[in-house]
């Protein structure tokens, strides 16, 4: 590069120069994400510490909010769901988006449409996935039971027993999601360079072994993307959640934005401990975050 | 808490406002109302000619048919005064956060129609500033009590009401041979219920909507109530009574278990199991009259509600507010107020199924255009309801130990409480709602 001319020194002082110039191309989108983003994270935080029923008069009852949740034997449940959820869901999702990765990637013919069936449930509404859903499970009239009585296996209680609607919320979650980390995926698998698998190929390696060997190590880096994002998606689930099984049987799938969502906009309005609940799991998603973030990156550098 | 701290609070309080609209989806605007000072007196009906040209926005939910009806008498005071109503619909769901954000915004209504006016009474008239301290009575006296605030003020104008009840599948009675119910018992209910179920070969016998207002029927019938003026007033006993007839009829699948469980804590209405002819008596209220002439396929009637220890049904009530932030709070006061008059009333509740409030309306009745036997029914029970149903739906905590009333049958349906452990758990969730509430 040539050095700069001095008009294009003088440049640099103004509007579009370099120095300010991205800044400004910042402003829009930032004081957006900042009104409606950060200023009510912040102020979420500062609500945490007060009581309200109405949004408009506020008690200050320092942590009061906080001891009232930890002491709450609901939220213990809606903490071991909400966990339970969460693993089993990053597990599932990560394992097949991957399989389904590598199939799509192995396809030669019918890729588009196949790539576009699975990531369909993707551009479905949540609430219209959960309604679906729960018709699909609903014990007498539920067209899985109608099969599942046909071929003489009973009707199962999939939305009446904790553990069975748990399994079932997560397959929910998982068809949900599946096709779009298949597709992030799919983009990672694109990057492993095609001469390492020839090179293998020569070296007289199996198939199970290139993956073992390349595909996966070499993938890595998306598969962290992965886990990242699912954990924080898996954490944040609630709407489909809330059309497929209302959070029940009794509490059995009650996540913890179900939770906050409750204390805030059902009666009695609690914006206060809505915001505390809600801290707390800023905090919970923003550790798991930093684990998987770091822990990926301790594993990357090995 | 001292002057210094509450006016921090008070500043801090304004920036809150907007985070918490960030996490309502409401676009803030400023902060803070401001107390009007109130309109001229007048002992009797408002002026409305000194208003011409002005106009209104009354905030309201909707049921079904009511919209039509509201429009209809809208459009007659608009001809009788010249002022305009902005009528602005909200889902039920989203009102008390949508007044509470639009109170907070500056964005006052002129007048609302609210189930729960507690949350909003710091912001609303005293109607006896207007009308005199004896308004209110002309109407239904348990019911407009629950409009009062603790000094008296005529805050909420019970404009509407409902009363649950049950209907029943008269096509299935008459195949087997089972009299049609003019009075009668829970047992006898439960048993003709069975008999039906079984004559027609139906799913169910008994069907009830998973709302804790409507098992407060059951309660009321069973001797109690969730709440009254002084707090929780649930009597354990008879709770656990009416609790188990409940829960034992789903245990024998008498009525749906499924029903109660699959839908979690969200609301659900077994309307459409009645309308599919899979239960002959189903439990609800007279709102369902005018869905159930326009949809059912078999003949089907209002019954008076079972007695057990008391008679009659549990009322659903409804008012008019208007909003002391209104830029014309006289003329939101006169709009109510004009609303309830008897001839008005009259007109609004005949179109929209809705039992009338006013005491000489009540009297007289109604003539509704389309099944007044069965509003009839509904209507005679209101006078057989006992009054301490009233100050239970109008306690602050109504709506969470209703919700807490819901979970609780849930965990004995599950199996996983008894009844008598759910009444135990449900009288603390209550004493909890009561203090969150701040009564």
């Amino acid at each position: 590069l040539s050095n700069p001319s001095p008009r294009q020194r003088q440049r640099r002082g103004k509007l579009t120069g370099r120095r300010i110039a991205p800044y400004l191309f910042l402003i829009p989108n930032m004081t957006v994400f900042g009104l409606f983003t950060i200023w009510p994270a912040i102020n979420g935080f500062r609500i945490s510490l007060y009581d309200s029923n109405n949004g408009r008069t506020f008690e200050a009852v320092g942590f009061k909010n906080y001891r009232r949740i930890v002491d709450d034997p609901r939220f213990s449940d809606v903490v071991r769901n909400t966990l339970t959820f969460v693993i089993a869901y990053v597990a599932v999702v990560t394992i097949l988006a991957t399989i389904l990765a590598m199939l799509l990637d192995a396809q030669r013919r019918g890729r588009g449409p196949l790539r576009a069936a699975y990531f369909l449930p993707v551009v479905i509404s949540p609430v219209v996935v959960g309604l679906v859903w729960s018709w699909m499970f609903t014990r007498r009239t539920g067209i899985v039971n109608s099969v599942l009585e046909d071929i003489g296996l009973g009707q199962p209680r999939w939305l009446l027993d904790k553990n069975l609607a748990m399994i079932v919320v997560i397959a929910a979650a998982v068809w949900t999601h599946v096709g779009f980390y298949a597709m992030i995926l799919l983009a990672g698998l694109k990057g492993i360079p095609g001469h390492l698998y020839e090179a293998a190929r020569i070296d007289g390696a199996g198939t199970l072994q290139r993956i073992r060997r390349i595909t996966l190590p070499l993938l890595r880096p998306t598969t962290m993307v992965v886990i990242v994002l699912g954990t924080i998606n898996g954490f944040q689930a609630f709407d489909y959640v809330y059309t497929l099984t209302g959070g029940g049987p009794v509490g059995g799938t009650t996540f913890i934005v179900q939770y906050i969502f409750e204390r805030a906009f059902q009666s009695p309005i609690q914006y206060g401990l809505a915001s505390a609940a809600g801290v707390m799991f800023f905090l919970v998603v923003f550790t798991a975050t930093l684990i998987n973030y770091l822990f990926g990156r301790r594993k990357e550098a090995i | 808490m001292g002057r210094r701290s509450r006016t921090l609070a008070a500043v801090v309080a304004g920036g809150l406002v907007a985070g918490v609209l960030g996490f309502a989806g409401v676009a803030p605007a400023g902060a803070g109302t401001t107390e009007p000072p109130p309109g001229t007196a007048a002992a009797s009906g408002i002026d409305f000619s000194a208003y011409e040209g002005e106009s209104l926005t009354y905030v309201y939910f909707t049921d079904g048919p009511d919209e039509a009806a509201t429009r209809s008498l809208i459009e007659r005071f608009t001809e009788e005064t010249g002022v305009e109503v902005d009528l602005q619909l909200v889902p039920f769901a989203d009102l008390e956060t949508t007044l509470q954000a639009q109170l907070s915004g500056g964005d006052v209504p002129d007048v609302a129609r609210v189930t729960n006016w507690r949350p909003i009474s710091d912001a609303i008239i005293d109607m006896s500033e207007y009308f005199g301290a004896d308004y209110f009575e002309q109407f239904l006296p348990g019911f407009a009590a629950t409009g009062m605030g603790p000094n008296g003020e005529l805050f909420a104008v019970p404009s509407d009401l409902t009363m649950n009840g049950p209907f029943i599948n008269v096509d299935a009675f008459n195949e087997a041979g089972v009299d049609i119910p003019t009075e009668w018992t829970w047992d006898d209910l439960v048993a003709a219920a069975k008999e039906v179920q079984e004559a027609n070969d139906m799913e169910f016998a008994v069907a009830i909507d998973k709302s804790g207002h409507r098992v407060s029927t059951v309660l009321s019938q069973f001797g109690t109530v969730l709440l009254g003026p002084d707090g929780v007033a649930l009597d354990p006993a008879k709770a656990e009574a009416a609790i188990t007839t409940l829960t034992d009829l789903m245990a024998e699948d008498a009525m749906s278990a499924d029903f109660w469980l699959e839908t979690g804590s969200r609301y659900a209405g077994a309307n459409e199991m009645f309308l599919a002819g899979a239960v002959p008596v189903y439990i609800s209220g007279n709102w369902q009259v005018g869905q159930f002439a326009e949809n059912a396929t078999f003949e089907w009637a209002a019954v008076p509600n079972p007695c057990a220890e008391r008679c009659g049904g549990f009322p659903g009530g409804k008012y008019m507010v208007a909003f002391s932030g209104s830029d014309n709070p006289e003329l939101a006061a006169g709009f109510v107020e004009w609303m309830n008059q008897s001839a008005n009333q009259a007109e609004l509740v005949a179109g929209a199924s809705w039992l009338p409030t006013r005491n000489d309306l009540i009297e007289q009745g109604i003539e509704y255009p389309d099944r007044s036997e069965d509003m009839a029914v509904f209507i005679a029970d209101v006078a057989e309801t006992p009054e301490d149903t009233y100050l239970s739906l109008g306690s602050p905590a109504f709506g969470p130990s209703a919700t807490a009333l819901v979970e609780e049958i849930a965990f004995v349906v599950a199996g996983e409480n008894d009844p008598a452990g759910a009444v135990e758990t449900l009288v603390e969730r209550m004493e909890q709602a009561l203090e969150d509430v701040g009564g």
